[in-house]
């Protein structure tokens, strides 16, 4: 084992299964590319799962034909229980993949990019939809340009009904010349600010409010628009804002459906979105501060190859930068949860109720706070209460798992990651079951 | 719901160093006064909850704002949403007050900058917090009730938060090793100190939040338990979301209010006494549009709303300037105009409630660019 292999493992991957270290110990390097091809990122047990088209259909039928009388309240107990069922079924996919799935990696970069372009399960719709958003518009792009999973995810359904664009109207379109109903520009503004170019490209309210108008039309088809478009994100030219649009200074003509794509193109290009990027990357794998020159080899890496997402994380694995040992982030409760299950299996760390234990740390997935995701930093996380909530976890966990051995815990966990005084500190331990706790809560574990 | 010991909430409170019986009259009497400052993220659409009664908002607001014969009159130009009914009791017994049309120095549209603005107000560059800074002016540590701790809490002050426990307390002699283990590594050994000096874990709290408005009267309860403890602090912090309202606003914006109300209901109570001597500051990162969307929903805006509420607030009455609602009237013809500084407000309740001085205010609280508002406490 070496101490490359072992961040290869809990860096880069999602912490160690053990003998994982071992393996990667070969060639820390080669193991993490081998990763990266779509091949690697097979077996996300989705046979049980739903489409994001028949997740919406059903919604829309709900809501388009629920009653107010007797019938109507179980019409309403069946969809309820619909909507829980499907976010039991896809927590509990996506936790036993990132538990089980032989390529880490592949796996951390696809949580990456769901975070950066967040749906978040806050209404009946989202909630029904934000799982199979991921398995569509996110897992299958990860591998190829940024520009394209940028397409992907706002064009997609999930996102059209998350960030309300699906009940956007141009004020001019022939629908909004009719009806009372009109602009919202919630989408355009979290793509310029969050997605891709950031305030720092001093872009303004005119801006976005061009940019809504450009994306009107892109809706999620219903009972009006056609049974076999239902459910899915179609383009209505009927909503769509006629004219031109300037963004940027740049004027987009082009056919409806093409307008927002096009802007959404160059956006994609910006040097902005370059830097976006590069920081947010290398704050996730490295640091909450990562080192500049990381930062800027990731950013050339970016502009060179037209937002070439292999090249990027090639560029991330080859820097120097990304393999210190100092640099070290605290786990989110998610990858604390997900690395104790690669060690010791999901079934025991997700004891009970395993809703409860995601809850109990305040982060269910699917449901982050804001179109922002899930907090990256430390100090979203490092809470007193948190910690609190984190030992007592551990303590928990180990009282009911006295079998396992904490220095064993420490050697498959943490290879040559583990320290000294966290060794000396397990197997000084009064208890077996503290032995475990300690090996589970040391900075060593709770860090990566 | 049990108590914490008293041990735990005098560690609390432990970096005084002063034991009570050192402090004058007037210095125990100040000791007293307790600050609690509810941040509502996600941007409250103050117009719907603080309704003028103002001609032009009928051309600007049809889907989101309450019907004219359900709303509750203030007598004085305003209504509040029929969901406020605990808040208009208060108003009448003169221990509410609000402030329209408040903002931040911050004019653009991000809740995440807006909010770190708020929280960080005056020194923007810095990762400190204000309510931290007050802390540190006023001695105690401030206190979150909620799973982190906010910006404006975190800083060089001491602070700490605390939630319902979920799994049984760890013992102490593990948390005694892991103190020691995480020796050297401040990410961790600092929030494990500050936790155990609250104690808290020896609190439990029955039932569970479901939903946004359900976590916020659970979280005013402890906090208000807490906070009035014997020894307990005097500077709290509650973090409300789920305020970005941006398409079918009516119906979970009507929830969150109710919960609001019930929240400030909750805190009155469990206060106690102590409510007599609390000022609670609540506001947004900014306001919304004046305009509805085309989603029956609003967007993001500029003037906010502050409400103002305890035993030690000047209430029944709507402080400092409206700025109306004509197109010319509004910020960029689309928001509520910022017509009143929140930093003007929590120098006024700061200065005239926690007695800090206007140089502290001024140079280290906050910054020199805003005036401090009068009349705001008793």
């Amino acid at each position: 084992m070496s101490l490359r292999g072992a961040l290869a493992v809990t860096r880069f991957g999602l912490g160690a299964q053990p003998g994982e270290i071992a393996e990667a110990s070969r060639d820390p390097e080669d193991w993490l590319l081998l990763q990266l091809t779509r091949s690697a990122g097979d077996g996300f047990p989705d046979q049980a799962l739903n489409s994001s088209k028949v997740q919406l259909s059903n919604a829309l039928d709900y809501f388009q034909n629920r009653r107010d009388d007797a019938a109507g309240k179980d019409q309403k107990r069946t969809f309820r229980r619909m909507v829980r069922q499907t976010s039991v079924a896809e927590v509990s996919a996506r936790s036993s993949h990132a538990a089980s799935t032989k390529a880490p990696l592949h796996e951390r970069l696809v949580r990456f990019w769901a975070n950066h372009f967040t749906v978040a399960a806050n209404s009946p719709q989202s909630r029904v939809i934000a799982g199979a958003y991921e398995r569509e518009a996110i897992r299958p792009h990860i591998l190829g340009s940024f520009a394209d999973l940028a397409e992907g995810a706002i064009f997609h359904a999930g996102m059209l009904v998350y960030l309300n664009n699906a009940q956007s109207i141009g004020p001019n379109s022939r629908a909004g010349r009719r009806r009372d109903r009109g602009l919202n520009e919630n989408l355009a503004r979290e793509v310029l600010e969050l997605h891709t170019v950031t305030p720092a490209a001093g872009y303004s309210q005119d801006d976005v409010v061009a940019f809504a108008k450009a994306l009107t039309g892109w809706t999620v088809g219903n009972h009006r628009i056609g049974k076999d478009r239902k459910g899915e994100a179609t383009f209505v030219n009927l909503l769509h804002e006629p004219g031109p649009q300037t963004v940027l200074g740049k004027r987009y003509g082009g056919a409806g459906s093409s307008q927002a794509k096009s802007i959404l193109r160059d956006l994609c290009r910006s040097p902005h979105t370059a830097q976006n990027i590069a920081h947010k990357l290398a704050c996730h794998f490295v640091a909450d501060s990562p080192p500049e020159s990381l930062v800027a080899k990731l950013k050339s890496s970016f502009l060179e190859t037209g937002g070439d997402l292999p090249m990027l994380y090639r560029t991330l694995i080859e820097a120097p930068e990304a393999w210190h040992t100092e640099a070290r982030k605290l786990k989110t409760p998610d990858e604390l949860i997900v690395s104790t299950g690669r060690l010791i299996g999901l079934r025991r760390v997700l004891v009970g109720d395993a809703g409860k234990v995601f809850e109990s740390f305040a982060q269910i997935p699917f449901t982050a706070p804001s179109p922002q995701g899930w907090p990256d930093e430390a100090e979203a996380w490092n809470g007193p209460d948190a910690i609190m909530k984190r030992v007592e976890w551990a303590n928990r966990l180990a009282n009911r798992n006295s079998s396992l051995d904490g220095p064993d815990l420490l050697d498959a966990g943490l290879g040559d990651r583990a320290n000294p005084e966290t060794l000396q500190a397990v197997m000084r331990a009064e208890s077996p079951q503290q032995a475990i706790a300690l090996a589970l809560l040391s900075p060593d574990f709770q860090m990566r | 719901m049990t108590h914490l010991s008293r041990r735990s909430l005098l560690a609390l409170l432990g970096s005084t160093g002063l034991a009570p019986s050192f402090f004058s009259a007037r210095a125990s009497e100040l000791q007293d006064r307790k600050l609690i400052f509810v941040i509502l993220r996600g941007a409250i659409d103050g117009l719907a909850a603080l309704i003028p009664d103002d001609d032009q908002l009928n051309a600007l607001r049809t889907h989101t704002i309450p019907d004219r014969d359900q709303r509750l009159n203030l007598g004085n130009g305003f209504h509040l949403h029929p969901s406020l009914s605990a808040l208009h009791g208060l108003y009448r017994n003169g221990e509410v007050g609000f402030v329209h049309a408040a903002s931040t120095p911050y004019r653009d549209r991000s809740h995440f900058d807006g909010q770190d603005i708020l929280e960080t107000l005056g020194r923007g560059s810095e990762r400190d917090g204000w309510l931290n800074r007050a802390v540190q002016t006023v001695g105690g540590t401030g206190l979150a009730v909620g799973y982190d701790l906010p910006l404006a809490l975190r800083g060089a002050g001491a602070a700490t938060n605390w939630s319902p426990p979920v799994f049984t307390p760890a013992s102490e002699a593990l948390l005694n090793r892991l103190q020691a283990l995480y020796d050297g590594e401040p990410t961790l050994s600092e929030p494990l100190a500050m936790a155990r000096a609250t104690g808290a874990t020896e609190m439990s709290m029955s039932g569970r939040a479901n939903g946004p408005a359900a976590q916020y009267a659970v979280a005013s309860k402890a906090l208000g338990e807490l906070m009035s403890a014997d020894g307990g602090p005097n500077i709290g912090m509650l973090s409300f979301d789920g305020w970005d309202t941006h398409a079918n606003q009516a119906n979970p914006f009507a929830t969150r209010l109710s919960g609001l109300d019930t929240a400030i209901s909750n805190l009155k109570a469990s206060l106690g006494e102590a409510w007599q001597n609390t000022a609670l500051v609540m506001c947004s990162e900014f306001g919304r549009t004046a305009r509805e969307n085309g989603s029956r929903g609003t967007d993001h805006g500029t003037g906010g709303l502050v409400i103002l509420a305890g035993g030690a607030i000047n209430g029944g009455r709507v402080h400092g300037d409206w700025p109306g609602l004509r197109a010319r009237d509004l910020h960029e013809n689309r928001d509520l105009a910022p017509a009143n500084d929140i930093v003007s407000v929590l120098k006024g309740v700061l200065r005239d409630h926690l007695s800090i001085s206007s140089s502290a205010l001024r140079n280290f609280v906050f910054d020199n660019r805003s005036a401090v508002m009068s009349g705001l406490v008793k």
